[in-house]
């Protein structure tokens, strides 16, 4: 069997695993590993969906074969969350309705961790020019700016998961166009 | 059918004021598993010992199949079967089609003998996993005779032109010419007649996430169970079982979250079919899931593709008096819903203006390409464009300034019953006007684009006001028949409602197939408006067909007013039974109690009450409190039917009702054109709707700024390409331009609130938003920027290709 | 849309991915560097490699230097690290700049300056780059190292002057003073540009005294332009002379169409943004960058 052995590092947890050289660290990641929030959309790295972050860095996991990320950390959108506390970018996405039909959701959420890491404090235009890579069908892309934004502004102000009530965020309205 | 004959409208509701969540941008109840990334989308979804399924396309736009060897690729490594187009046939009868002839232009799963697109399905496999399926297509070796393809749609209808379809006779696969009103008279006496023809090129909704369903056949008993993220047309279920050669009741299809649809999930049933066939035949679950080449090339489900030759006739000062429409769609190799797309350009066909009188002609052309489906406006966008295009000229053409023309020809009375006969049920389009140019700015932009002219900028202002109907019904499908085979007219939505012993509140949704939209918000506002209780208490569960009341699904912007509907209903039932119950509790009349912050109480005595989860819990365990025909629990379902179609005319001078509640938007994108490269950037873009009452604001602007994007797209980048030899060349998202953040101006969103009078709360659908729209703005606005230079695109997209070719004519001449 | 089966290696020196490569050559071998144009088309199967020899753990060729006048950029640095690199804004930033434009920034945290050079896609922005700043490509094969002026590395459309048992190892590029500067016009952002220019001017006492222009998306290689850098040469340029460069390099050009744009679409593309890149690369030399 035409086989390799890797080490991922996959939010936080080590794993080694033996996997075919052709395998891409999307399948990986969803098949092997069960971490099925990271999504598989174009295939050819245009659309961004199956964004990842590798060594802290976002990369497209569908044109990565597993074998290349033999060593790295990985993180995904299953390491955002905190048990029932979601992560301030979460929350923003939700207050500001910055989805729809959630599929761009994951990367768009990876893609924006790697964002605020660089620049914690970005514009809407920064977020525009920053999430340009990761494609949306739904949103138009100006909510999922706000929210970006939203959640930058929070995890500066020392918030860091301490979110609200994310349990009863029915009395929280959204604020309207 | 004459005015005097038309069948009374539905009573006038009264809404109620003081709405406590009805109205309210609460946080979406869908999102939380979503932004964790646990969706549990089609491809998330694991069945035990599941296999994985690839399709061999045809790399050939019109070809005869001379012969398939599987040899090589039934040998090779985890295959677990390999399912020719001759063997499916063999196995399964042709697709679920509403188109006009199926026997005629028979579509199939796979591809039989013939193929007749780039990408359409031959032989499928069964394997292990997607790698080895993938692997195994490259071993099979099929000979193909290519035949000469048809790609023009105005070639496909020269006579001596191949045959997409032989048995058709023609490319031809509909033709019909309807007049409403007084066509001729109309145009004799108009002072002047504006021409146009114009191009709109095919585009899709390309949903992030394709198609795919897992089909689950037990030979013990002959069930077929298949998870699918299509599943729509719920009501005509009956007819995949039937191409699948099973029993409809031995069938459940079962919803999963659709990552994006815009309509090109709708009743998108080949990867159902594919998957049931191949579990039947490896007797062990199978997935088919359409990679994004499939999802392009194969999906089904590609928008218009039209040519217009239109007249608009027109008064010196404005009046708008009729309007001849003659359009040819390129339908692609099959024709699935008919011309469906063209009934839903017949509910608005004369916009948001009092066009007295229409003549419609369509001819529907076979091709080799990928087959029409649906797409976010379902062909009344066209419309719209192709509308906006002639306003817009009369105006240049006239010397009227273009918010003068459109308010000459508003309709301001409601109902108005347009020439075809459908009727618009209410409407302010002068309100939606004055609040879009005082939100655009517009005679600010004016000025900033009197400066840039002079400067040598090419600046231009697209006003646009149009229509977005919502609630489709049945019979636009079928009144392009005199003698229609299957007249349907049902077509309902269904809820449950389930009030359990401590007072929660589930509701059962039939056919509502999450794919982007909202309904668990819209039935957790609407469900906690009517019971008094927090959206987030209330649990959603979606139903697949096994035991599923009468359900339509989501399109035609038809969700939210039909399961308002729903509600209302199955509330009514809900609030009846424990109405009965607290009088016996209460030791009152009936008549003496009312509803009021969540339980219900005597009149005029508001401490005599009892709360629902009081009463339930009493209907759910303590039967013997109750009188005999009192039955335990507290359970209710409502099937809500259309609530206005009326039936054609039988000479169809008079289509009925069938599009009632009639929304309406206008568009002022600011763009600027660069002549060297062709770009078109947007400084500004302002849209304001009106869908009647809104759930959630925030979600409905969510719809406008989504479908705007589409539109931009549409205008100005998305093209399914096909060259002369029908080869598609744009079968990747390197071709396929989709807009990014970066080509999305910031919006401004207002919203306009005329109720319909119909609906519950006076709610209309908004779900296509922004594309019924935009690419009539902004072929505007670029035409508008363009003026100076004599340059007018009539063509969308509008390429830099398309936008320095025109400004090369024009220098030319 | 999945890659074909393929075997895999990733040695940790040039010497043995080159020993890897010659003895894998019969599984047509090939070299994988960031992925991002080779694993698409593996997972559209229209590429089919037996053998990736996977170069990410080569540290040595993972360095940015700038010695004296030459600036050396590894071929397997990432395009992120590159657009992050002072010594490579101070001493090339026009690659810089040309960066910004290459797809987007998760694309170029896995893409490296040696994999997009050698992938010789005739739209692409470094090949252009590293024509325009006549660099120098530091090639390793069998027989040891040879270095190839990038006039001579691109060959044809997807195809250069690279042996297939020869490996990019160094991407050489003297460091000017003077005005550069990189422009295109893509239909989206981050999608190929239908037409590139880059462009590099010295000027002394505002006389051009070097200029060097090259253009992507035109022809099946990147294409110096010439008849507008002779325009250039010696002059002291107005808007006059840069139209007049514009026009002698776009009535040079005969590219082919596509469906993005027709062969004069992309001329007058060509002409438009020639004289956009000369305006800009003026102005920084003029104003020292």
């Amino acid at each position: 069997m035409n086989s390799h052995d890797i080490t991922l590092t996959v939010n936080g947890r080590v794993t080694k695993i033996s996997v075919e050289p052709r395998k891409l660290l999307v399948d990986v990641l969803r098949e092997d590993l069960g971490l099925t929030g990271t999504h598989v959309g174009c295939e050819h790295g245009v659309c961004g969906t199956c964004t990842v972050l590798l060594d802290g860095r976002s990369i497209r996991s569908c044109i990565c074969f597993a074998v290349q990320a033999d060593g790295a950390e990985i993180r995904t959108v299953e390491s955002l969350a905190s048990g029932a506390q979601l992560h301030p970018l979460q929350d923003a996405f939700w207050e500001k309705q910055g989805l729809q039909c959630g599929y761009c959701t994951p990367g768009m959420l990876m893609r924006s961790v790697e964002l605020i890491e660089e620049n914690p404090k970005p514009t809407l235009q920064d977020v525009r020019d920053g999430i340009a890579g990761n494609l949306c069908r739904c949103t138009g892309y100006q909510y999922i700016c706000e929210a970006v934004v939203a959640a930058a502004d929070r995890m500066r102000d020392g918030d860091g998961h301490d979110s609200g009530e994310n349990q009863r965020a029915a009395s929280t309205e959204a604020s309207t166009p | 059918m004459t005015a005097t004959s038309r069948p009374a409208p539905p009573p006038v509701r009264e809404h109620k004021d003081n709405l406590k969540w009805v109205g309210k941008s609460i946080r979406r109840i869908e999102d939380p598993k979503f932004l964790r990334g646990r969706g549990g989308y089609i491809g998330d979804l694991v069945v035990a010992n599941m296999l994985h399924s690839a399709v061999l396309h045809s790399p050939h736009a019109h070809a005869v199949i001379k012969s398939i060897d599987t040899t090589r690729a039934v040998a090779a490594e985890g295959v677990h079967a390999v399912i020719t187009g001759r063997d499916a046939a063999e196995l399964t009868d042709p697709m679920p089609d509403f188109g006009p002839n199926p026997a005629a232009h028979t579509w199939r799963c796979l591809a039989v003998d013939k193929v007749r697109y780039v990408g359409e399905g031959v032989v499928v496999v069964v394997a292990d996993n997607r790698y080895l399926a993938e692997d195994a297509l490259a071993l099979i070796d099929v000979e193909y005779e290519p035949l000469p393809p048809v790609v023009d749609p105005m070639q496909a209808l020269e006579p001596g032109t191949p045959l997409v379809h032989d048995a058709l006779g023609s490319n031809q696969a509909y033709e019909r010419s309807f007049d409403f009103g007084d066509v001729d008279k109309d145009f004799a006496e108009a002072d002047v007649i504006i021409t146009d023809h114009l191009r709109w090129h095919r585009s899709g909704g390309q949903p992030l996430e394709t198609v795919g369903a897992i089909g689950d056949y037990d030979v013990s008993n002959g069930q077929m169970v298949i998870h699918c993220n299509s599943l729509s047309f719920t009501s005509y279920l009956f007819m995949v079982a039937g191409t699948l050669r099973i029993p409809a009741n031995k069938l459940d299809m079962r919803p999963v979250p659709a990552g994006g649809s815009f309509g090109s999930k709708l009743f998108a049933t080949k990867c159902a079919i594919i998957a049931g066939m191949c579990s039947r035949v490896v007797g062990r679950p199978v997935s088919y899931l359409e990679d994004r080449y499939e999802n392009i090339a194969n999906c089904d489900h590609h928008g218009s593709d039209r040519i217009y030759d239109v007249e608009l006739a027109v008064m010196r000062d404005g009046t708008i008096r009729s309007i001849k429409i003659d359009t040819v769609d390129d339908y692609g190799a099959y024709i699935q819903f008919g011309v469906g797309h063209h009934g839903n350009a017949l509910a608005q066909v004369v916009g948001p203006y009092t066009i007295g009188s229409v003549r419609y002609r369509v001819r529907a052309v076979l091709t080799n390409k990928n087959q029409q489906g649906a797409y976010r406006g379902f062909g009344s966008e066209v419309n719209n464009w192709m509308l906006e295009q002639l306003v817009d000229k009369a105006a240049r053409e006239l010397d009227i300034d273009p918010v003068d023309i459109r308010r000459r020809n508003y309709i301001r009375r409601f109902p108005y019953f347009i020439p075809t006969g459908n009727v618009y049920d209410s409407g302010n389009y002068d309100a939606v006007l004055d609040k879009a140019l005082a939100l655009c700015g517009y005679e600010h932009w004016r000025e900033v684009q009197a400066k840039a002219r002079a400067e040598g900028r090419y600046l231009g202002i697209g006003l646009i006001a149009a229509q977005e109907r919502s609630v489709f019904s049945a019979t636009e499908f079928w009144f392009w028949f005199d003698e229609p085979t299957a007249p349907v007219t049902s077509m309902p939505e269904s809820v449950t409602l389930n009030v359990d012993a401590t007072g929660g509140i589930t509701a059962t949704l039939y056919s509502q197939a999450f794919w982007g939209n909202s309904p668990e918000t819209m039935v957790a506002q609407l469900v906690a408006e009517e019971f008094d209780c927090d959206p987030h208490d209330v649990s959603i569960v979606y139903q697949g067909s096994r035991n599923g009341l009468p359900a339509t699904g989501p399109g035609g912007s038809r969700t939210t007013v039909m399961l308002a509907g729903a509600i209302e209903g199955a509330t009514a039932k809900i609030k009846a039974k424990a109405t009965r119950a607290a009088a016996h509790l209460l030791e009152v009349d009936v008549e003496d109690l009312e509803w009021a912050n969540g339980g219900i109480q005597v009149k005029g005595a508001p401490d005599a009450r009892k709360t629902l989860g009081e009463i339930a819990v009493l209907l759910h365990l303590f039967k013997h409190s109750f009188p005999d025909d009192i039955e335990s629990g507290l359970e209710e379902s409502k099937v809500f039917d259309h609530p206005y179609t009326t039936m054609p005319s039988a000479d169809r001078k008079d289509l009925g009702v069938f599009y009632p509640f009639m929304g309406h938007a206008c568009h002022i994108p600011v763009v600027e054109v660069d002549i060297e490269s062709g770009a078109v950037s947007f400084l500004d873009y302002t849209a304001v709707h009106d869908c009647g009452t809104l759930v959630n604001p925030r979600s409905l602007a969510g719809h406008i700024l989504g479908g705007t994007t589409q539109g931009i797209g549409t205008a100005l980048h998305e093209e399914f390409v096909y060259d002369d030899s029908g080869q598609l060349l744009s079968a990747s998202y390197l071709d396929y331009l989709m807009p990014t953040s970066l080509e999305m101006p910031e919006m401004k969103i207002g919203h306009h609130e005329t109720p319909s009078p119909y609906t519950p709360y006076g709610i209309k659908g908004g779900g296509e938003g922004g594309r019924m729209m935009a690419p009539a703005a902004i072929n505007v606005a670029v035409n508008d920027a363009l003026a100076p230079l004599g340059v007018r695109l009539t063509e969308l997209p509008m390429t830099p290709e398309r936008v320095l070719a025109a400004i090369r004519n024009a220098r030319a001449t | 849309m999945k890659p074909p089966p393929f075997r895999y290696c990733a040695p940790g020196t040039v010497a043995q991915a080159l020993e890897e490569l010659v003895s894998h050559a019969e599984e047509e071998a090939r070299v994988l560097a960031g992925g991002q144009s080779l694993v698409p088309l593996m997972n559209f199967r229209l590429a089919q490699p037996g053998y990736l020899v996977d170069l990410r753990r080569i540290d040595e060729l993972a360095r940015i230097v700038l010695d004296g006048d030459v600036l050396s950029v590894g071929a397997m640095v990432r395009m992120s690290a590159a657009e992050r690199s002072a010594e490579l804004n101070f001493a090339a930033p026009m690659l810089s700049e040309a960066l910004t434009y290459v797809a987007h920034p998760t694309i170029r945290n896995s893409g490296t300056i040696g994999g997009s050079i050698a992938h010789a896609d005739p739209s692409a922005e470094l090949p252009a780059v590293v024509l325009a700043l006549n660099a120098e490509l530091v090639v390793a094969g069998p027989t040891g190292r040879r270095t190839i002026a990038a006039t001579d590395f691109f060959t044809g459309p997807f195809s250069t002057a690279l042996a297939p048992d020869e490996i990019l190892c160094e991407i050489r590029i003297p460091h000017r003073t003077g005005g550069q500067s990189f422009v295109e016009f893509a239909r989206t952002h981050g999608s190929f540009p239908l037409v590139g220019v880059a462009t590099a001017i010295d000027l002394v006492d505002a006389e051009v005294v070097h200029v060097s222009i090259a253009v992507a998306g035109v022809a099946a290689t990147p294409v110096r332009a010439e008849a507008a850098e002779r325009v250039l040469l010696g002059a002291t340029p107005d808007d006059i002379t840069i139209r007049a460069a514009a026009d002698a390099a776009a009535t040079a050009l005969a590219p082919s169409g596509d469906i993005h744009a027709s062969s004069q679409t992309r001329i007058d593309m060509a002409r438009s943004y020639v004289r956009r890149g000369i305006e800009l690369a003026l102005n920084r030399a003029e104003n020292g960058r």
